[in-house]
């Protein structure tokens, strides 16, 4: 919560005019007090006229019309606070994204930073909307009507100074208790408002075993026990708010018994100063008791903000880049390269060298570290030990437009943008392309039948909003990107199975293609790539265990052989 | 309101917790009013006496009004969230009952994923249509009646003032910012579906952005739809500051109205200014309570979208054929089956017919999206083809009622759901009269024989791995013990050999069931007494294993990649 505060805080001229807001409203309340006192005691004590009373009366409606315009600004100031910050918190955590190298190749946590983005970010929203404005009326509203009591009536002002610290005491008391409770039935809760979503969930499973009817009953049993256990829970939430309204109560009654003392006995006061406290004493709690309300929403957001936080402070080691071009052919070479994933994973320290226009091709169990050493030469992983060097450079010398200027990456589970096939294939080339282009590029990676015989053609909006696409389409569209680009440096993820051979002839035709021009390293899953392979790269557990062409890793490698041969036996299917 | 009737029937068969919640709401707004009506008379009446008496009633009378304002205002909350969540259990029992009979088939329209947790959340939002929406101004309402009622005993102008106050309040202007709110309160939703996508499209597409260049442009993109859609929330915030703001200030001039029409009586001797005071405070007190009407064009509009959404989801006509399978094994008889995806150009099955005589063992293979399942869930009558037709004996599917049809198969699906419970009860839902060892042998055929019956099953079966989900779902088919077997892709994550002696022991078991099973791979399919091929919708090759490899046609070639890949 400390995150917040300080970012609630950089935001000055909204917390000054919220002061300043807060000083009108209070004002105004003690304004309209006064006037409407002012009124009463004119009309019922004074006898004065109704025209007498005239100014007051308007005094009093321009003192109203002060309160709602303050209140409406502090309620304005607090929505623009919460949403610049909000905004800027937004920002910071996109551009902590984009400049988070893991970011494509870490899988799985998509789904949790998108929630970051969306829901954490929104759940600030009470501490900022609700909380701070409340907060700093408190400093300031409540003084200001303690002052005028003071001066009006220096004992109630003393009484009010003893009995109001049982409030927030009481609060906290209290407050502790409801959250213990709260502690204690959380499994609980939690376990019947899943209760629904599970049988929902499993609705399929249950009408094809004849048992949906029986559910019905199960779901209005486990929704009344939830019901049960939340009444206890907000039971003693409720009798929280019982016990501070009876200690505002009673100190009220007290200030009552004082100034009726007073008034009645001691004639030591007025009908105005006496009718004046009795109606800021109230106003007074009242703005207490709002507090602590306001308080509850912010342990709300405190959760939310710490999950920011913590994803904030996470560093990143992005990939340094320089400003050399790079001119194909490509020529790669890792010196004494490792990777290591905070305490998880690592790959161990490697050297080899790529030729331009060779081709590469990485075999290993899956976990062997084939993704990441990929991810590590493309450059979308730092190498956290050892250099690269790129035609000769230090990659870090090297442009990275250029760089990723130069290359494509073809994985198994290509993704696609919303947009039309033609927006998605130019992604591609980054430039203006000529419609001959883009069908030469569809046509080579097979694509172009298919396209055509789409009623809008190229201009088919595909992607989540759009078009489903089957996996060997996908691949296609993400080649025919490939073929506009014409990289010269090729990644490639080879699909293990469950392509259709349609799709199958084409991806080979069109690595075989692409890779006559450009240096090729592959994720091998085909016995054909690996055998074709100018070099063999098998990895076990993160580190490289041989480096040869297929012949002398046949001939020297022995856990090599094994391993092709047990796949020309045909039963190799059998192991996933 | 249209769309909101069944909540508000719903809401109303809580009769007693609503009643009781409205009279003690009724009765804490009293006794505010009554605390300050007090206070105002007595400091009056002090102020011209000096009797001790007076004091004592005061003082007496502040706690009184005091302590019951907060008893009856704790009351009121109880039995109001008492009536709410015993609402929102019939809610969700009704909602399923009308759910029930429309799945499995409602999960093949509705593509979003998120279908179930939307439902869940809209079941959960329409909690705040009684605590927020139905109740606030009839309680509300309630005490400004009965102050208007208590004010015409001293001044009739005074009472009409509080009158047309209140009407302002808790009819005029809810309804006028209801309305004003329904035009744009889309916007928020569709900006934040908006954000949600492109956030999902930046993060998912990541690599393919950062290789092609794109990132930059794409992460300015992604702040553009940030800001439209915080734009839609600085907008929908101000309004909700705004009516609580107008709903705030015509509650204080109401009041000042009140004064001011006071004050000329008594200032013209119609009206003793002992009560002056006193009226003024009662009034306070009436429009004290009106805060939260503040929030209910919001409350409203918002139960109003969840409860219409619910509606369209249970919207469909539910199966109504009543045909039965006919008894004893059956042959199954595929004819010109075509069936297309809503809102999809091509057939996702086309044509396609076969014969599967009973007793006989049929594999269907092919690449992902030749159509496998969808042949299955049409054969399940999930799905209802666009032509052609499916017949069990010499009925037809189409007129038979699909619980009768799934009675009779044991079903594998892709996604099995397990829920949280034992293992035990997650067996039973197959059947419920199986004993104890029936269960342990249906665990020892799927290779699970050391699990005990009594091991914690977690939601979703999320303590099981896929290949343990996998061969309990065939333990439960098994234990169902009906004579046709469906099965999609059943052993997809679990181990070659396993699979293959589950399979073998099954065939020996049960020479004289019919099996239909889909396949991932193409390895072990030499026991089987024919294999449908499938590619783009279209059956291109049926046979057994040796006739399809002596073709060397499309199988043929499937294999041969299938031994090249080298995992």
């Amino acid at each position: 919560m400390g995150s917040l505060k300080q970012m609630a805080y950089s935001q000055n001229n909204h917390i000054r005019l919220l002061f300043l807001a807060s000083l009108a409203k209070g004002l105004a309340m003690i304004g309209q007090a006064v006037f409407f006192v002012w009124v009463a005691d004119s009309v019922f004590l004074k006898s004065a006229s109704f025209e007498e009373v005239l100014p007051l009366l308007a005094a009093l409606l321009a003192v109203i019309v002060l309160r709602a315009g303050a209140s409406y600004a502090v309620g304005r100031l607090g929505v623009t606070l919460s949403i610049e910050a909000r905004r800027s918190l937004r920002r910071e955590l996109i551009a902590s994204y984009k400049e988070n190298p893991l970011q494509g190749s870490i899988a799985g946590q998509s789904g949790r930073k998108v929630g970051l983005l969306l829901e954490a970010v929104d759940d600030t929203d009470g501490y900022f909307n609700k909380y701070i404005p409340q907060m700093i009326q408190s400093y300031t509203i409540p003084l200001m009507l303690l002052g005028v009591i003071f001066y009006l009536n220096w004992t109630t002002g003393l009484i009010i100074l003893i009995t109001a610290p049982f409030i927030p005491l009481f609060m906290a008391i209290v407050g502790k208790r409801t959250k213990q409770k709260a502690d204690e039935k959380v499994e609980q809760l939690a376990g019947f408002s899943g209760a629904f979503l599970d049988v929902l969930q499993g609705l399929t499973t249950l009408r094809l075993f004849g048992q949906a009817k029986r559910q019905g009953d199960t779901i209005r049993e486990n929704s009344l026990k939830f019901r049960d256990s939340t009444m206890d829970v907000l039971k003693s939430a409720f009798l929280s708010s019982l016990t501070l309204e009876y200690i505002s109560m009673l100190s009220i009654g007290i200030i009552a018994l004082e100034i009726g003392l007073r008034l009645v006995v001691f004639d030591s006061i007025t009908f105005f100063p006496a009718f004046l406290v009795m109606l800021l004493v109230p106003d007074f709690f009242n703005l207490l008791k709002e507090f602590g309300s306001a308080f509850h929403t912010a342990r709300g957001s405190a959760a939310s903000a710490e999950l920011l936080s913590e994803e904030l402070a996470k560093s990143h080691q992005p990939v340094v880049w320089g400003e050399s071009p790079v001119d194909a052919p490509i020529e790669l070479a890792l010196e004494q390269v490792g990777f290591q994933y905070g305490e998880g994973f690592q790959l161990e320290a490697t050297s080899f060298k790529l030729h331009g226009g060779s081709s590469i091709a990485l075999v290993g169990a899956s976990g062997s570290g084939k993704s990441t050493l990929m991810n590590v030469m493309a450059g979308l992983l730092p190498a956290t030990s050892g250099r690269i060097l790129i035609n000769g450079l230090p990659r870090e010398q090297v442009s990275e437009d250029e760089w990723f200027g130069q290359l494509s990456y073809i994985t198994q589970d290509p993704y696609l943008f919303t947009g039309t096939i033609k927006e998605n294939i130019e992604l591609g080339a980054n430039r203006v392309v000529a419609q001959q282009e883009l069908i030469v590029a569809a046509q080579k990676a097979g694509i172009l039948e298919l396209i055509e015989s789409l009623p809008e053609g190229f201009e088919t909006v595909i992607g989540e909003a759009g078009r489903g696409l089957s996996g060997g389409e996908k691949q296609r569209l993400v080649l025919a990107r490939a073929f506009l680009k014409k990289p010269a440096l090729l990644f490639f993820d080879e699909p293990t199975a469950g392509l259709d051979l349609h799709t199958e002839q084409v991806l080979q035709k069109a690595i075989e293609e692409l890779s006559k021009e450009a240096t090729v390293i592959t994720i091998a899953h085909r016995l054909h790539t690996i055998r074709s392979a100018s070099r063999i790269i098998v990895l076990d557990a993160g580190r490289v265990e041989a480096i040869g062409t297929h012949e002398e890793l046949m001939d020297s490698f022995s856990s090599y052989r094994s391993m092709i041969e047990a796949q020309q036996g045909g039963k190799q299917a059998w192991v996933n | 309101m249209g769309e909101l009737k069944t909540v508000f029937w719903l809401t109303l068969k809580e009769k007693r917790d609503v009643a009781l919640a409205v009279v003690f709401g009724f009765l804490a707004g009293l006794a505010g009013v009554a605390l300050l009506g007090a206070s105002g008379y007595l400091i009056s009446k002090a102020a011209l006496t000096a009797q001790m008496t007076t004091l004592v009633v005061m003082a007496a009378s502040l706690k009184l009004f005091g302590f019951a304002a907060a008893i009856t205002r704790y009351a009121e909350r109880l039995f109001s969230h008492r009536a709410t969540f015993t609402m929102l259990g019939h809610l969700r029992s009704s909602f399923f009952e009308r759910l029930a009979p429309l799945a499995p088939g409602i999960f093949q329209r509705h593509q979003s994923g998120d279908l179930l947790s939307r439902i869940v959340g809209d079941v959960e939002s329409l909690q705040n249509f009684l605590l927020r929406v139905l109740y606030p101004p009839i309680v509300v309402g309630m005490a400004l009646v009965a102050t208007v009622f208590f004010t015409s005993f001293y001044s009739l102008p005074m009472a009409l003032v509080v009158l047309a106050g209140a009407i302002f309040v808790v009819v005029i202007l809810p309804a006028f910012f209801a309305l004003r709110r329904r035009k744009k309160t889309h916007v928020t939703g569709e900006t934040r579906g908006e954000f949600a996508a492109a956030s999902a499209e930046f993060l998912y597409g990541f690599k393919d952005l950062k290789i092609h260049l794109a990132l930059d442009q794409k992460s300015s993109e992604l702040q553009e739809t940030a800001h439209r859609y915080e734009q839609a929330q600085q907008n929908e915030g101000l309004e909700e500051n705004r009516v609580q703001s107008v709903n705030a200030l015509v509650a204080f001039l109401a009041s000042f109205f009140v004064l001011a029409t006071g004050a000329y009586f008594v200032s013209i001797g119609e009206l003793s200014g002992l009560y002056l005071a006193m009226l003024v405070m009662v009034s306070l007190g009436a429009f004290e309570n009106v805060g939260p009407l503040a929030a209910l064009p919001a409350y409203y509009e918002e139960s109003r979208i969840a409860a219409r959404r619910l509606e369209e989801v249970v919207e469909g006509k539910p199966d109504d054929s009543t045909g039965a399978m006919p008894e004893g094994p059956v042959d199954i008889r595929v004819d010109q089956l075509s069936y297309r995806y809503p809102n999809d150009s091509r057939l996702s099955l086309d044509e396609v017919s076969f014969q599967l005589p009973q007793g006989s063992k049929t594999a269907i293979v092919g690449p992902s999206g030749s159509g496998k399942s969808t042949l299955l869930q049409l054969m399940l009558k999930v799905a209802l083809p666009e032509g052609g037709e499916i017949r069990f004996g010499d009925e037809v599917l189409n007129s038979m009622r699909p619980e009768n049809v799934w009675a009779r198969m044991n079903v594998v699906l892709q996604e099995n759901h397990f829920f949280s419970g034992t293992i035990e009860s997650n067996l039973r839902i197959a059947n419920e009269q199986a004993d104890a060892e029936q269960l342990h042998e249906a665990l020892e055929l799927v290779h699970l024989g050391h699990m005990e019956l009594s091991a914690p099953v977690y939601e979703k079966g999320r303590n099981l791995s896929g290949g343990e989900k996998q061969r309990l779902a065939m333990a439960r088919a098994f234990l169902k013990g009906e004579r046709l077997w469906l099965l999609d892709e059943p052993f997809s994550s679990v181990d070659g050999i396993t699979a293959q002696s589950i399979y073998s022991e099954l065939f020996t078991r049960h020479p004289q069931d019919t099996f239909v099973i889909i396949s991932h791979d193409l390895a072990g399919l030499e026991s089987m007494d024919r294999i449908l091929v499938l590619e783009n919708g279209r059956l291109i090759e049926q046979g057994d294993y040796q006739q399809l490899m002596d073709r060397r046609g499309y199988f043929y070639e499937l294999k041969k990649i299938e031994e090249q890949v080298f995992v």
